[in-house]
C-alpha cells in the first residue's frame, strides 16, 4: 500500500529532480569548485525535499529550488568562497566593446576562439550578486521575473545587474582575446 | 488602455536592447525597436553583435549537468529520509 512518504518521494522525483543539473550548475558557478557545489546541491535538494510540503504543485519548481539553493549558499558557504580577483562593474555604463571592433571583428567570431574555461573563470571572477544575474539567465535562461523571485530584487534591478554583468564579462574576454592575439586592435 | 507604437531614437533601442534580445519587451515596445532597428544599420550592428554574445555565453556554459555519483547519493538519501522502515 503506497504511505504518505511514497507520495511525497514521487512528487519530489517528478517535479523537482528534473532541475538537479540546473542546481547544480547554479551551485558551482556559487561555490567556485566541484566539490563544495556538490556538497552545496546535495543539502538543497534535501532542504527541499524536507520543506515539500511548502512548495505549492504547479508552481516554478526550479525557481523554488534555486532560491533555496542561493540561501543556503548565502548562509553557509559564502564565507569560505575563495577570493578571486574581482571585475569591476562599476564603470560599466554603455555598450563599449562593439564600438573598439566594429571594423575588424563586427560578427564578434572572436569569442568562438576563447576556451570554455576562460569563459568561466571569467564568470567567476564577477561580483556575487552580478555574477548570479548573469547565471540564472545567461546559462539557465530564467527570465527577469524569475530571477528578481529568487533574487529577491525588484526587475528593475535585474535589468541593470544583468547589463553591467554581461558588459564586464565582455570586456574581460574582449581583453583576454587581444593578448592571446584572437583579435587586433583596430589601429587608431 | 491601448498603446501606439512610438518612434524611438538610437539611445532609446540601446536602452532596451537586452530586454529586445532577451524577448522581455511588450509587443509595442518591441514593436518599436524593431522597426527602429530595419532602418538604422549602425544600431542593427550592435544588436547582431549583441545577440551572437548573449548566444554564445548561451551555447558555452550550458553543457555541464551534475555528476552521475552526486544524482545517486540524493536519491539514495531521500529514499531513506523520513521513512525509517524499508520499502519494498
Amino acid at each position: 500500500m503506497a504511505q504518505p512518504s511514497d507520495d511525497k518521494r514521487h512528487a519530489f522525483e517528478a517535479e523537482a529532480l528534473p532541475h538537479l543539473d540546473s542546481v547544480y550548475r547554479v551551485a558551482l558557478r556559487l561555490a567556485g569548485n566541484e566539490a563544495q557545489a556538490e556538497d552545496l546541491t546535495q543539502e538543497t535538494m534535501l532542504k527541499a525535499y524536507r520543506s515539500w510540503h511548502q512548495y505549492r504543485p504547479g508552481t516554478n519548481a526550479r525557481a523554488w529550488l534555486l532560491t533555496i539553493l542561493r540561501h543556503t549558499f548565502i548562509n553557509e558557504y559564502r564565507k569560505s568562497r575563495r577570493a578571486v580577483a574581482e571585475i569591476d562593474v562599476t564603470a560599466i555604463e554603455a555598450f563599449t566593446i562593439f564600438g573598439d571592433i566594429h571594423d575588424v571583428d563586427p560578427e564578434g567570431s572572436f569569442f568562438n576562439q576563447i576556451v570554455d574555461d576562460e569563459i568561466l573563470q571569467a564568470i567567476d571572477a564577477l561580483p556575487d550578486e552580478f555574477r548570479e544575474t548573469l547565471v540564472l539567465s545567461d546559462v539557465e535562461g530564467l527570465t527577469y521575473a524569475e530571477i528578481a523571485e529568487v533574487t529577491e530584487v525588484p526587475v528593475g534591478t535585474v535589468k541593470s545587474r544583468l547589463f553591467r554583468a554581461r558588459q564586464a564579462l565582455q570586456r574581460t574576454l574582449y581583453d583576454y582575446a587581444l593578448e592571446m592575439g584572437y583579435i587586433t586592435r583596430r589601429e587608431a | 488602455m491601448t498603446q501606439e507604437p512610438q518612434e524611438i531614437d538610437c539611445q532609446e533601442v540601446l536602452n532596451r536592447l537586452y530586454e529586445y534580445l532577451d524577448g522581455e519587451l511588450t509587443p509595442v515596445r518591441e514593436a518599436e525597436v524593431r522597426t527602429h532597428l530595419a532602418t538604422c544599420a549602425p544600431c542593427m550592428s550592435v544588436s547582431n553583435f549583441e545577440r551572437a554574445y548573449i548566444h554564445f555565453l548561451e551555447a558555452r556554459t550550458r553543457a555541464h549537468g551534475a555528476p552521475e555519483s552526486l544524482k545517486r547519493r540524493i536519491l539514495e538519501q531521500i529514499l531513506f529520509e523520513g521513512d525509517t522502515s524499508p520499502t519494498s
